[in-house]
């Protein structure tokens, strides 16, 4: 979940790098062909499957600007989350209820309209910022070249630089001949396998890839697992009136 | 008073036998009613602050919010802040607990449910009460509490009957938990079940101990750390709120600063690092205060050096430079990395380097920096009186006292309004945290109170009736004595003394029959492990703690009603004239 919305809020800014690596290399080509550096609008829709609950449709609205780190979410499903919606302008992040017409502050890490995704998965957040190359006993990189199914990729592992995390080990299994990840596994601390993401299938929008399809398979509890679809992708400059939280009031009228 | 008035008096309640009895058994009656009732709101009061939320937040707790995180709750120097608790008032304190524990998800066989994990601590030496008080609310049907000890296993972990039930799960089975841990990080851990514990209350359903160094290790904690720390005294209803008070004024947080080392293209340099706040007012007067070359804005992500600094060391805007110090807690070194937006020549010291809040705590709070002297205030910041000095970051955000719950959850509220950097300090205690018990106690009292009340005077109105009917049948005796010579206050004394006397027997009758029945009560098993008002009851047995003071002043208050009651009709006796007295005849 979190790559995806990251790939969608990948920054401008990135921090200059000690000394190139492969993977570092790998990781900055994922970043450069798949940051957005226009405003963004896309309908996302996640279908969560959970073992005891069933199947639960989520759509909403996605806004972005990420030249002062703006972005609105509004719910369009399902129905007890319709017209709520999520702002965040700087460094303020606020929860819309539409029942009480309120907006309260709430955390990053809280969750988006009863899905699995959090606030701090829309943050614009570059993937060498918070990740560098995992090495071996011997001090080695962690890469090597593999097949996935009939595509030949790069499976290479990364650790987490930053605390402020979901995950601070991953795998990524990479295209060789473009640099798309295919497949995704997070890690928590313990070693423990907790999350595998398939990207299904990409679009090119403004020559930049942005992965519309993707699944995340729940390692943890067997069974559970969501599937993310994201269409009507708009590039054009976003009104600043959007993100405001008169706009979210009256959009939820 | 003459003791023969006594006597008089004594002897005339015996003359009425069957009157006195059933007018003494409804005061007895209506005391039991008092006794009881009043035991019964003490008990819950008692159950909720000194069985429940003396174990879930001590009597005093002091939290800590990184960032305002209300589930973020990180101590970064655990023996400081123990410290400041015990320099606040050592003799007071009876135990300072540390409060670790996170919601997490749970997998059993075959099924999952939500748990919160809880840590204990067995390292600590604790006293038979406290053991017993433990017994009493953990009743275990397998295995043993302190199995928690045990480490051939993973993670030893004791859960309750009913979780045990929904999960699946023996002793001996792995549990695996999903979690975030202090990070925010997504965290998986495995328990191995080594007991199974019959819960009094609902609300303890979900609880799954371990072990504080397991619980600690697997949610991220360095040894120097800790979660929010509980504070147990010896007589918390007379010193909590003093003692929080005390240690409030003793978290007054110092000015945030890292001492460290400069390294700049192959240059060296000790500076000092200081954050400053972000909010669009401090900006500004930041902006004024630096005046950085070139018109550089200040903004939330900015970080700014002297401008001799810059030119001794060859930095210009956009440079990426890199302060190194030394840790606080281990002999290692941290790098706090930033890149240079903009060079000031304000009227600051040239070797402070001041950098964004946000970027400074991130830096400061991950690694706490060793200082000179252990002095917070290096020669390089400014000034207490520097017009920079309110504007830089402290060490955290220290929140004010409340004195009830309202006032509590306004403050949150209030904290919930606004985006932080810093952690949060809260001291509070749990009767502030729950005044709602408190005033939910206090009108249980008033509602029973008044109702006994009401009983009382409909007695007290029957005390009048069968004294007047007394009077009645005694009006040629009262002739007799007057005409012996007893005086009018004697007479009048007799009758009240004979009220008094009855209300008081019969009071302490109520008090033994009130103590029987509370006993008797609390014998009796209860089921309720699925109904949250079990949480009110003892291994499931009612739970009564009769006050001393609220026994004697019920005590006091009925006899004052039967003695005023009393005296109007005990002067109209004593008003009789000896001569119409005699007359009297019915």
């Amino acid at each position: 979940m979190k790559y995806l919305l990251t790939m969608l809020a990948c920054a401008v800014f990135s921090a200059p790098l000690a000394a190139e690596s492969r993977v570092t290399a790998i990781l900055k080509s994922i970043e450069d062909q798949m940051k957005m550096k226009t405003d963004i609008k896309a309908n996302v829709t996640l279908t969560q499957q959970k073992v005891e609950q069933g199947t639960k449709l989520i759509e909403m609205v996605y806004f972005r600007r990420d030249s002062d780190d703006s972005f609105l979410i509004v719910m369009q499903s399902p129905e007890n989350e319709k017209g709520n919606g999520y702002l965040r302008a700087g460094e303020n992040f606020w929860m819309y209820r539409k029942n009480t017409r309120t907006f309260q502050h709430i955390n990053r890490d809280e969750s988006i309209g009863g899905s699995d995704a959090k606030g701090d998965d829309f943050e614009q957040r570059n993937l060498t910022e918070l990740y560098a190359p995992a090495l071996d006993s011997q001090g080695v990189e962690i890469i090597s070249d593999e097949m996935l199914g009939k595509v030949p990729v790069y499976r290479l592992e990364i650790k987490a630089i930053v605390n402020d995390v979901d995950y601070p080990r991953k795998i990524y299994w990479v295209r060789r001949d473009n640099n798309l990840i295919l497949k995704e596994e997070s890690y928590a601390l313990s070693g423990t396998l907790m999350q595998t993401v398939y990207f299904v299938k990409y679009t090119v929008v403004d020559g930049r890839y942005v992965a519309v399809k993707h699944i995340y398979i729940d390692e943890f509890e067997k069974g559970n697992k969501t599937i993310v679809d994201i269409s009507n992708i708009l590039t054009s400059k976003l009104d600043s009136s959007i993100f405001t939280k008169a706009y979210l009031e009256n959009l939820s009228k | 008073m003459n003791n023969y008035l006594i006597s008089i008096s004594i002897r005339n309640l015996a003359r009425q036998k069957r009157r006195n009895f059933f007018l003494g058994l409804a005061i007895a009656i209506g005391m039991m009613i008092l006794v009881i009732s009043n035991g019964f709101t003490n008990g819950i009061s008692d159950v909720m602050f000194n069985r429940i939320m003396r174990w879930v937040t001590g009597h005093v707790t002091i939290s800590f919010n990184e960032k305002g995180n209300i589930r973020r709750e990180v101590c970064r120097d655990r023996d400081r802040m123990i410290s400041v608790i015990r320099q606040s008032d050592g003799e007071t304190i009876l135990d300072i607990d540390e409060s670790i524990g996170t919601f997490a998800k749970a997998i059993g066989n075959g099924s999952a449910d939500n748990i919160i994990l809880v840590a204990v601590d067995l390292s600590k030496s604790v006293d038979a009460k406290k053991i017993k008080e433990t017994e009493e609310s953990f009743k275990m049907v397998e295995g043993s509490f302190y199995d928690l000890r045990r480490t051939d296993i993973e993670n030893a972990a004791i859960l309750s009957e009913e979780k045990a039930r929904y999960l699946n799960v023996k002793t001996n089975d792995v549990i695996r938990i999903r979690f975030r841990n202090i990070y925010g990080q997504d965290q998986a851990a495995r328990l191995t079940v080594v007991g199974i514990m019959k819960n009094s209350n609902i609300f303890m359903q979900p609880v799954v101990f371990s072990e504080m160094a397991n619980v600690r290790h697997v949610m991220g904690f360095r040894p120097w750390e800790t979660g929010n720390i509980n504070v147990v005294l010896k007589n918390p209803k007379k010193d909590a709120v003093a003692l929080a008070n005390r240690i409030h004024e003793k978290l007054a947080p110092g000015r945030a600063v890292i001492s460290g080392t400069l390294n700049h293209a192959g240059k060296s340099d000790p500076v000092a690092v200081a954050g400053y706040r972000s909010d669009v007012e401090s900006l500004a007067k930041v902006a004024a205060i630096l005046k950085p070359a070139g018109g550089a804005e200040v903004k939330k992500d900015g970080a700014f050096v002297s401008a001799k600094l810059a030119k001794r060391m060859g930095i210009n805007t956009g440079s990426r430079v890199l302060v190194s110090y030394p840790n606080k807690f281990d002999d290692n070194s941290s790098v706090f990395p930033m890149n240079i937006t903009g060079i000031f020549n304000g009227d600051i010291n040239d070797n402070l380097i001041i950098v964004n809040e946000t970027d400074f705590y991130n830096a400061y709070y991950d690694n706490l920096p060793r200082l000179p002297d252990g002095n917070a205030a290096t020669e390089f910041s400014p000034a207490e009186t520097h017009p920079l000095s309110p504007l830089l970051t402290t060490e955290w955000v220290l929140l004010k006292r409340t004195a009830n719950t309202d006032e509590l959850k306004k403050k949150y509220q209030d904290m919930g309004k606004q985006k932080w950097k810093a952690t949060l300090v809260d001291v509070r205690t749990m009767y502030e945290s729950a005044s709602d018990i408190l005033k939910l106690e206090g009108v249980l009292n008033i509602i029973t109170f008044s109702a006994v009340l009401v009983l009382f005077f409909i007695i007290l109105i029957g005390v009048i009736n069968t004294l007047r009917m007394t009077i009645r049948e005694r009006t040629r005796e009262i002739g007799t004595i007057r005409a012996i010579g007893m005086q009018k206050s004697d007479v009048r004394a007799i009758f009240i003394l004979e009220s008094f006397f009855l209300t008081l027997i019969s009071c302490l009758t109520g008090i033994a029959l009130a103590f029987i029945v509370m006993r008797l009560l609390s014998l009796i098993p209860l089921e309720m492990q699925d109904n949250p008002m079990g949480m009110l009851l003892i291994q499931n047995r009612l739970h009564f703690v009769p006050s001393f003071a609220g026994i004697v002043f019920n005590l006091l208050l009925i006899l004052c009603l039967a003695v005023v009651t009393a005296y109007f009709p005990a002067r109209r006796a004593a008003d009789f004239s000896p001569a119409n007295a005699l007359r009297h005849y019915e």
